[in-house]
């Protein structure tokens, strides 16, 4: 069996409060499809009784052992060393993002509240439904699977940078309600969703797609939160703003007429604030053209336009059903 | 094989990133790729136009990637937000016949050829490292990079999501660091490799932005990096031309030159550095080349 080295990040509160982090190497033979669970299992029972992680059910429901392995996030139940060995070498660190404990353990308490913010429970309000279609889980299943392990909050490249920032879980939540036929507050919850840190702080790096175990795919619900709430006419902010101005340029140019873009983006004082930005960019004549090259048969798509908006088509993404096994 | 694609630089390459433009035909050129022009197609409406006009935007990429299937040719672009939109309807069209259907039939409507989702989207980059022959591209190499400790910054969108791209995305990906190694470079393993240059939130999360970049740029400096390259020209904007207000919003001096990977791919080629539009460079990479004598 092939031996594999534990690279583990193991962190302590001093004296004082303040975390001190070091690095601690262990070495096990194991057979590489053994999980990083079970190995964690072993080095704790055989090798260092102090090693704290945290576990439960073993099997990537509960999500209690999502940590950072070899630079992402995952659970470490649904993990095989062999998967993750990089020269015989795994990483271990606590999920980012989040304050640490101890060892691989961190405060899951403030991801927790970014939660709560979306209030997670159905609320009675006008729009409440008293029957629910078959199609209705077409929206709602994908989301449904989310088991809070956080992994997608650990490495998201926005949290690492803003604290405001609400994060994927969350967000995915929110699409949940939002699509539910028996919530009676969608349209609140889509002005809510739309507030600053909120859904329009994604920086649709996908990253959440890659990093969920339960392939919940958070960015594809943000986008379709965004599409519903400029739907509802909520499009007072840069996001949205920038957002509109997509189809606006496509069907007058072809291409996108990125002149007008700041201003129409972030507004004329937004555009001040920025002139020292757009002086620098302007040195090296990144400004671009306010002509852009206009594309052969733009006409067709102002055409394609009129007819989607005359006859809309409906083409979001649908979640698998689900059959009880 | 013959190396012919319906090219699709994106908007930033046609006008402020037009180095990249300039650069990827150069090294096409060179290798012999040949990127055929696609005078009727628009920018593709990156994930804005997917959110704001849902169908939309599915006809907008229908009709550029049909555009191309007409040519006969695989689409290969050098903007990876270009790249993943186009890849995203492409894997729908392939993977949902009743949604090209429904596109189709409002498409044909205007005019435009129905889309038979028989092609593919590549990036030139793994045009480059996954189907030129890398005795050839080695052959090119006039300037190696003697050692240039160089950081790849990939760029989300040629990584994710993993499943809707042709070549290798996600963790495993590693284009860009066999790149460096053929042009005799080594590649630095930093931190933030694969994370986000903060371009689509640039005007509404400015300071999240720029801290991204500061960020990324300092974890690869740390790393020892002498030069950043990047797969796209949004990446290429924010790295580069916006180090400066990165470096002013955290307080700290970075000075990594930051460069199109076709670019650093030319000046190894030995082609002019004017050709490859190196002077529009915001951080000025010559003394990083001159020490490794690439200039």
């Amino acid at each position: 069996m092939p031996v594999y080295t534990f690279r583990i990040q193991r962190n302590q509160k001093n004296a004082q409060g303040t975390l001190e982090s070091r690095y601690q190497e262990y070495t096990l033979e194991l057979n590489e499809t053994t999980t990083v669970l079970n190995a964690l299992e072993e080095l704790k029972g055989n090798q260092d009784g102090t090693l704290t992680f945290r576990q439960s059910c073993r099997s990537a429901i509960c999500g209690s052992c999502a940590m950072k392995i070899s630079g992402r996030t995952r659970l470490a139940c649904k993990t095989h060393v062999g998967s993750v060995a990089r020269d015989g070498v795994i990483e271990l660190a606590p999920m980012a993002n989040q304050p640490v404990l101890k060892d691989l353990v961190i405060d899951i308490g403030p991801f927790f509240r970014k939660v709560h913010q979306i209030k997670p429970y159905l609320e009675e309000g006008p729009e409440k439904a008293t029957t629910v279609e078959r199609s209705s889980y077409d929206q709602v299943n994908h989301v449904t699977q989310c088991i809070m392990c956080g992994c997608c909050y650990s490495d998201c490249t926005m949290k690492e940078v803003s604290e405001e920032f609400i994060g994927p879980a969350a967000l995915a939540k929110a699409f949940r309600f939002v699509s539910d036929p028996r919530e009676g507050q969608k349209t609140a919850r889509l002005q809510e969703l739309s507030e600053p840190g909120m859904m329009w702080s994604c920086t649709r790096c996908a990253m959440c797609i890659d990093s969920c175990p339960k392939d919940v795919k958070p960015m594809e619900a943000i986008v379709k939160l965004r599409t519903r709430g400029m739907q509802k006419g909520f499009v007072d902010g840069p996001g949205p703003r920038h957002a509109l101005a997509f189809h606006q340029d496509i069907q007058k140019w072809g291409d996108l007429n990125e002149f007008t873009l700041l201003q129409r983006t972030v507004g004329i004082l937004g555009s001040i604030a920025e002139l020292g930005t757009a002086l620098h960019l302007l040195k090296k004549g990144k400004i671009p053209s306010p002509f852009p090259h206009q594309a052969q048969g733009v006409e067709q798509l102002q055409k394609i336009y009129k007819l989607l908006e005359q006859n809309p088509i409906d083409v979001e993404t649908k979640a698998k059903e689900v059959v009880p096994e | 094989m013959s190396l012919e694609f319906a090219y699709y630089p994106g908007c930033a390459a046609k006008q402020v990133q037009k180095e990249a433009d300039w650069a990827a035909r150069a090294v096409a050129r060179e290798l012999g790729i040949t990127l055929h022009a696609m005078p009727q197609a628009t920018c593709c409406g990156a994930v804005s136009l997917r959110e704001s006009k849902p169908a939309f935007s599915l006809a907008v990429a229908a009709r550029i990637l049909s555009e191309a299937e007409a040519q006969g040719r695989h689409l290969a672009t050098i903007c990876n937000t270009c790249l993943q939109t186009l890849s995203h309807a492409n894997y729908r069209f392939k993977n949902e016949p009743e949604l090209l259907e429904k596109i189709n039939s409002v498409i044909v409507q205007a005019g435009v050829r129905a889309y038979k989702a028989s092609i593919n989207v590549y990036h030139l980059l793994w045009v480059i490292t996954d189907q030129v022959d890398p005795a050839l591209l080695r052959q090119k190499i006039k300037k190696p990079l003697n050692g240039m400790r160089v950081a790849p910054f990939y760029g989300c969108h040629n990584l994710r999501p993993a499943e809707i791209l042709v070549a290798k995305g996600g963790e495993s990906a590693d284009h860009l660091d066999r790149l460096i190694q053929l042009l005799g470079g080594a590649p630095v393993a930093y931190n933030g490799h694969d994370k986000c240059c903060g371009f689509h939130v640039m005007l509404s999360d400015a300071t999240e932005m720029r801290t991204m970049v500061a960020k990324n740029c300092l974890s690869a400096k740390d790393a020892g990096a002498e030069v950043m390259i990047s797969p796209c020209t949004l990446c290429d904007m924010a790295m580069g031309a916006y180090q400066k207000p990165a470096e002013n919003a955290v307080g700290k001096e970075i000075n990594l030159p930051e460069m199109n990977f076709a670019q650093l791919l030319g000046l190894a080629m030995g082609i002019n550095p004017d050709t490859l539009g190196i002077s529009r460079l915001h951080v000025d990479p010559s003394a990083a080349l001159v020490a490794r004598k690439v200039l």
